[in-house]
């Protein structure tokens, strides 16, 4: 569903040109969890903005649930960003103006739904990370923790294809980014598909298929159970 | 959606209040100041005669000294001589023509505890009141025979006719006016010209009269002179009848002509009467007369005061440093909101939402604004009119057009103070503030 | 000052924010130095002397209206009754009121005949005592005789013999001799008529305050027969509040078919005569507070929240060795050139508006003092606004860098 071949991504400033990716070509199937580590500067946030329609690239075939993303325009990207793609931040990204319901309902207020059914979806999200009795709470009363587990409900209330998390538990500390990855697990495990990009390789471990980026290329891919996803040479 | 617009640019308000108020509270300010000169200067510069204001037209002729023009460079008197007056009112080739004059008299009313009053005078023919849409509370103008014998009829003001005669229908009744026995052939509604175009000679903004006389009296009952009485040389001979004959001027004159046609035709007629009055001597300046429509007419007097004038320009920059305060604080403050944006990029918002978003923020800043500034701009004409007093009288005030207007600067105003932030803030890059430092 | 570098430097990254300050340091600089330029050339007109005693003088109408109403006998009676009253110094009846604008102008030739230049004046009909009611003094020469003053009406055309001038229009006249050589003089009226200079006087203003001869009075020993009559009254010093009521008491009692109008003093001829040019200077000073402190405001506005912005940026450099006065220095200078940059424009703008309106307006040119004047000011404005937020941003503790922040 989610498929790159050959993708190519250069940087230029006026001195130099920079290859973020090399001929990057990745496949992630439904159900799958998977885990991209790397050194800085390896190209993984790269790989990241452009898997999740954030960045173009220059070169290469991204097609996402069937569809070629290459020639579309900023609303058809807009609308797939909202239809397809969970997203979850190291920084969390809620907006401090609005309260759980509302961070919640962000990417849902770009969709055609009923009031009734933004709600339920709402309701049933943040039920599903365990803050339904905290919907008129600020994100500044909440803990670290708590406040990744909205962005997580956020994520989820679009009923995506699947999520992108940019270093999930980059900015908690080790009992807390344990409960979030446990979070994480459980989601992925009642069918939603994961893509987590991180540094930390303990946690890597924990995803089915881990892959290593160096130099904007894939170096490396350890398979975990169980074997869902297929690597293109 | 624009309900959600709303909601979050309320939200977004509410958490810097102090800076929300400075925003808005700049454009009101800045509103402020704009209307209350604008209104000034558009009262001031406002059509006292709009139905009829291209089709009346002031007529001028240069009776003066062979030496030097009125006025540089070789523009004709601002008014006439009675002999001239006169002549274009009897030889009356146009429909309607009227000529004018200020004059002054003690009005005595008859009843317990009345005190005499001077009166403002009007001297004027018949034509007048038709020309001019003067509204008619009872009666009518006075005979055609009135304006060439000089019956002693008189049309009072409705305020004239309060003191006189406490409101009732006068018509037919007596005024004892300079000594003599009037009779009330007309009384006037409520009438106020800004500016009272007929005469500007002594101000655009005066009062009107009190009462209208046939302009003939002048003449008969030797009423005196009023207003601005210029001579280029002394009347010659003695009594007040050589004044009448001189080159003094103290007389204005007004004509209706339809079309151009007419127009032509008028002026045709003014330069035979002048050719006319050269064989006798008079008019040793080359042929120069004019006809000036009613607009034409209050620019070339500059009715329009040149401190209004300034002033408006002044308050339209003040109000340009209003809003390059709010495009900065827009600025600033949207720049702060790169996060967010980012964000709901991410999760689908398309630019244009994103715009309409940031949009509906600048907007309720702009109203605000625009509310406060017509509160303000009705303080600031309460201010002007206690500054300036009786000059500015109903000259200071809003009106329905002016609103119109004061609301369609708030708008504009707030969307070009939005503008600019907005289409900063939505350009960011979607990918760019999601990664924290 | 070593910091000019990198401030700049970090400037230019946010040009926009900066040169919208510029721009409005710059526009309000443009309004301040004109405004002030007005109020202050305002000032000067008003500042003008009339040559009159205003604290002490007023003036009242009367106006006959009985078919029987006997002008010279009521205005004779009248002027004898109320040099009497004890609180009067004089009176005089006169034509015109200084400041009041309206009254008479003629023209004054130094050769007879038609078509010779003519100089214009205002004219002032008095009697002997209107030197005395007047408060102007002779520098050359002597005043009317009583024998001399007579009545003229509307139809009179000739003119009495002696006048009487101010020395500006006596110098516009001669300009080569000295009053005293003035004296004696003769000038001529309506072309022909010949007058004679019997006296010089120091400063009388023409009854038009806006008039480009205002210097230009001259007094002619006559009395006007007329029912509209009005009396320049001039009380003993401190004593005008009972003059008026002394003076309307004694003419409202007679009974000779007359009315009696409107007391006003010279004072208030003066404020409605200047009225439109106290009220302009009004405005503009609430205009230019308005503003200042819109501008100040404004700039307090950014500069706390770009401070606001860089808390994490301010407590590492605190962290890493700045003193508090260094952070205060760094927000201090950063003002300073953004402000310098707006005065640079600002002086642009100023000329430019200046001519503008010398042009369109014929307003005065502007005196290049006020520039340098406003430059300070809007530097001053400047670091004022700043001061508070930058004192603030030196508060920040130096901890902040360790701790981690989301927003």
């Amino acid at each position: 569903m989610l498929v790159m071949n050959n993708i190519t991504k250069v940087f230029r400033t006026e001195t130099v040109e920079t290859h973020a990716l090399k001929q990057f070509s990745l496949t992630v199937n439904e159900g799958d969890f998977v885990a991209v580590t790397g050194p800085s500067g390896s190209g993984k946030t790269t790989f990241l903005n452009i898997a999740g329609l954030l960045e173009s690239f220059d070169d290469g075939e991204y097609t996402l649930d069937g569809r070629s993303v290459k020639n579309l325009n900023d609303k058809q990207l807009s609308q797939l960003r909202n239809e397809k793609i969970g997203f979850i931040f190291q920084s969390f990204n809620l907006i401090p103006d609005l309260n759980l319901f509302d961070n919640v309902d962000v990417p849902l207020r770009y969709r055609k739904l009923s009031k009734a059914e933004r709600k339920e979806r709402i309701e049933h999200s943040l039920d599903v990370v365990g803050l339904a009795n905290r919907m008129r709470h600020l994100p500044s009363q909440l803990s670290g923790g708590q406040q990744q587990r909205v962005a997580i409900a956020r994520a989820l209330a679009g009923n995506p294809l699947f999520l992108l998390a940019d270093e999930p538990t980059g900015n908690l500390d080790s009992k807390m980014a344990d409960s979030v990855m446990s979070l994480l697990e459980e989601i992925n495990q009642s069918g939603t598909t994961i893509v987590m990009v991180t540094h930390d390789l303990s946690q890597a471990e924990r995803a089915h298929r881990h892959i290593q980026v160096l130099d904007g290329q894939v170096t490396e891919q350890k398979r975990g159970a169980p074997e869902l996803a297929t690597v293109n040479a | 959606m624009w309900l959600y617009y709303t909601r979050l640019a309320w939200l977004s308000l509410k958490r810097h209040p102090l800076l929300s108020l400075l925003m808005s509270g700049a454009i009101a300010l800045g509103i402020g100041a704009a209307m209350t000169t604008i209104t000034i200067n558009y009262l001031m510069s406002a059509d006292p005669i709009p139905e009829k204001s291209d089709r009346l037209f002031y007529v001028q002729l240069d009776n003066w000294s062979p030496n030097e023009p009125y006025d540089e460079p070789n523009e004709p008197p601002d008014q006439l001589t009675y002999t001239d007056a006169t002549a274009l009112k009897a030889q009356a080739p146009a429909q309607l023509q009227t000529a004018l004059a200020q004059s002054g008299g003690v009005i005595e009313p008859q009843g317990l505890g009345k005190e005499p009053f001077l009166a403002r005078l009007r001297l004027t023919h018949n034509d007048f009141f038709t020309m001019f849409n003067a509204p008619f509370l009872y009666g009518q103008g006075w005979s055609d025979s009135a304006d060439e014998t000089g019956d002693r009829s008189i049309v009072l003001s409705k305020s004239a006719n309060e003191e006189i005669f406490a409101g009732e229908n006068s018509v037919g009744r007596t005024v004892r006016l300079e000594g003599k026995e009037f009779r009330v052939v007309g009384v006037l509604d409520e009438w106020v010209l800004k500016p009272r175009f007929y005469d500007v000679t002594t101000g655009a903004f005066n009062e009107m009269e009190d009462a209208y006389l046939p302009f003939k009296l002048k003449e008969t009952m030797e009423l005196p002179n009023s207003g601005n009485t210029n001579c280029w040389k002394m009347p010659e001979g003695e009594g007040f009848k050589s004044f009448l004959t001189s080159e003094c001027v103290n007389f204005q004159f007004w004509v209706q002509l339809d079309s151009a046609q007419e127009k032509q035709e008028y002026m045709s007629f003014l330069n035979a009467y002048v050719e006319e009055q050269k064989k006798l001597g008079r008019f040793p300046r080359p042929l120069n007369n004019r006809l000036t429509d009613v607009m034409g007419w209050m620019e070339h007097e500059n009715v329009v005061d040149d401190d209004a004038e300034v002033m408006m320009y002044l308050s339209l920059m003040f109000l340009a440093v209003c809003l390059l305060n709010t495009i900065g604080l827009l600025l600033t403050k949207f720049s702060f909101k790169t996060g967010e944006i980012a964000l709901r990029r991410a999760v689908g918002a398309t630019r244009m939402q994103l715009y309409q978003q940031q949009l509906v923020e600048t907007v309720f800043i702009g109203v605000a604004g625009g509310i406060g500034g017509l509160i303000l701009a009705a303080l600031g004409l309460l201010g002007i009119e206690y500054l300036y007093g009786d000059q500015v009288k109903d000259l200071a005030s809003l009106n329905l057009p002016l609103l119109g207007i004061g609301i369609l600067l708030a708008i504009i105003s707030s969307v070009l103070a939005g503008a600019y932030p907005t289409w900063r803030t939505c350009r960011i890059p979607p990918a760019s503030q999601l990664k924290s430092e | 000052m070593s910091q000019i570098g990198p401030i700049f430097r970090a400037l230019m990254r946010n040009k926009v924010g900066a040169l919208l300050i510029a721009l409005q340091v710059a526009v309000t600089m443009v309004i301040i130095v004109n405004a002030i330029h007005l109020i202050n050339a305002r000032g000067d007109l008003m500042g003008r002397s009339s040559g009159l005693d205003e604290a002490n003088q007023f003036y009242v109408t009367s106006v006959g209206y009985a078919n029987d109403f006997d002008a010279p006998y009521v205005i004779d009676t009248d002027l004898d009754g109320i040099r009497q009253l004890p609180s009067v110094d004089d009176a005089v009846q006169i034509n015109a009121i200084p400041m009041s604008n309206g009254g008479w102008s003629m023209g004054l030739q130094t050769k007879a005949g038609e078509g010779e230049n003519s100089v214009p004046t205002a004219l002032y009909m008095t009697d002997e005592h209107g030197l005395n009611t007047l408060d102007v003094e002779l520098i050359a020469g002597e005043n009317f005789k009583a024998t001399e003053i007579s009545y003229r009406d509307r139809n009179t055309r000739d003119w009495p013999q002696s006048v009487i001038l101010t020395e500006a229009l006596a110098k516009s006249l001669f300009p080569d001799l000295s009053p005293t050589e003035i004296v004696g003089q003769t000038v001529y009226i309506q072309s022909n008529e010949p007058l004679t200079i019997i006296g010089i006087m120091d400063h009388l203003q023409a009854p038009w305050t806006g008039w480009t001869t205002v210097n230009h009075s001259m007094l002619v020993p006559n009395k006007f027969d007329s029912p509209y009559s009005r009396y320049l009254v001039r009380a003993k010093p401190g004593q005008r509040e009972q003059a008026i009521e002394q003076v309307e008491q004694f003419m409202k009692q007679r009974e000779v078919g007359r009315m009696v109008r409107e007391t006003e003093t010279m004072t208030q001829v003066r404020m409605d005569s200047y009225r439109g040019d106290s009220a302009l200077q009004a405005i503009l000073w609430t205009i230019i507070v308005v503003l200042c402190i819109i501008t100040a405001l404004g700039i307090v506005g950014l500069v706390s929240f770009s401070i606001n912005r860089r808390r994490r940026q301010i407590g590492t450099r605190r962290a890493l060795g700045a003193q508090k006065a260094d952070i205060m220095s760094y927000f201090l200078t950063e003002n300073v050139m953004i402000t310098s940059v707006g005065v640079l424009l600002g002086i642009a703008g100023s000329i430019a508006l200046n001519m503008w309106l010398v042009s369109s307006f014929n307003l005065p040119r502007l005196s290049y003092i006020y520039l340098p004047i406003a430059m300070i000011a809007m530097w001053a404005i400047g670091l004022f606004a700043v001061w508070g937020p930058a004192l603030r941003a030196a508060q920040i503790s130096p901890a902040i860098a360790t701790r981690n922040v989301y927003h």
